[in-house]
């Protein structure tokens, strides 16, 4: 077996995850080996090492910042949040197309045109409420004629000790 | 809470990986400004230990590829040491004192990807398998890319036995 292999496996050998034909294996080149042996043992060596690391504290200093970020992060979104809220979404909808309509109206090349049939619209508009607001007028006044009407032949019937005939007569 | 719980896990991972006690303290921060903003996407199947490690290591490993930190010196290994050099207990001899050392800065050679295995793996005393979960890899892959960067530190510590420190 090559160097190149032995070295795959000796992560493996030093942990015990080995079979016992591969551990054979492994002892067998390492004994004819030494450049092999001698890896095993820097291998060894390291693994040592970097289990000997000392874990640091967390600084005061920076446990204060970390325990910060929620309150941060509270306020600095607090003015984004309702945004997000989908009982907002027709407004945000209603506000989308009302910038389109107004996009097109402000940047149409006919804008001259828009504005006078938008102005005659608004006056023919204007004429027609005035009219209806006439009709309106007429319409109570001889609403008011006929209540009357019905009240001066109610009031002429005889049940009420009026005179049909003459009416004149009460 | 979740910096009482995790913020000593995170700020050594970082710590292990950048070699630098300041860049540690600026990226564990960036880890749990990330971390507070992921909250609402983490699935509750999951582990959280790993799902923060694996958000913590991506981290680590993109802003390593945009600043190298490879071309900065690693903090000096004694720096911060100190504070807790009774946990290595009175066993820990001058020679073991030096490998430590050695293997500190050796670390910077890895590949980051190679020194975050070993890190999780040899520091961080995890097994292979959250080794993979957190690194999202397949185990075989893991296994063969820690004994890997084991075996670049235990060559870079015999060049640097023999004499060949920079």
């Amino acid at each position: 077996m090559t160097c190149e292999r032995i070295e795959e496996l000796l992560s493996a050998y030093l942990e015990g995850g080995l079979s016992p034909a591969e551990k054979e294996l492994v002892q067998g080149h390492l004994a004819v080996c030494p450049d092999c042996a001698s890896l095993l043992a820097l291998l060894e060596k390291t693994e040592k090492a970097l289990a000997g690391f000392p874990e640091l504290e967390v600084s005061p200093g920076l446990r204060a910042r970390l325990a910060a970020i929620p309150e941060r992060k509270k306020k600095f979104s607090f003015s984004f949040d309702f945004v997000l809220k989908p009982s907002l979404q027709p407004v945000f909808a209603a506000g989308a197309v009302f910038m389109t309509l107004l996009s097109f109206y402000l940047f149409n090349p006919d804008k001259r045109n828009i504005d006078r049939a938008i102005d005659q619209k608004i006056h023919s508009g204007y004429s027609q409420v005035e009219k209806l607001y006439a009709k309106a007028g007429s319409f109570t006044d001889r609403l008011g004629d006929t209540a009357e009407n019905v009240f001066v032949s109610v009031k002429n019937w005889k049940i009420f000790g009026g005179n049909e005939d003459n009416p004149d007569k009460i | 809470m979740l910096v009482n719980a995790y913020s000593k896990r995170v700020f050594n991972l970082a710590y292990q990986f950048a070699g630098s006690y300041q860049e540690a303290e600026d990226l564990t921060q960036d880890i749990f400004l990330k971390l507070y903003s992921a909250l609402s996407k983490y699935d509750f199947e999951k582990n959280f230990t790993a799902w923060l490690l694996t958000m913590a290591k991506n981290h680590l490993i993109d802003t390593y590829r945009k600043t190298k930190w490879e071309k900065a010196h690693r903090d000096e290994f004694d720096e911060q040491v100190p504070a807790t050099g009774a946990d290595r207990g009175p066993e820990s001899g001058l020679a073991e004192e030096a490998d430590r050392k050695l293997v500190w800065e050796g670390l910077n050679s890895l590949a980051p990807e190679t020194r975050m295995a070993v890190i999780l793996r040899d520091i961080q005393d995890k097994s292979y398998e959250e080794v993979a979960e957190i690194l999202g890899l397949p185990l075989g892959t893991v296994k063969s890319r820690i004994n890997r960067g084991r075996l670049q530190l235990a060559r870079i510590l015999k060049e640097k036995q023999q004499g060949g420190l920079p």
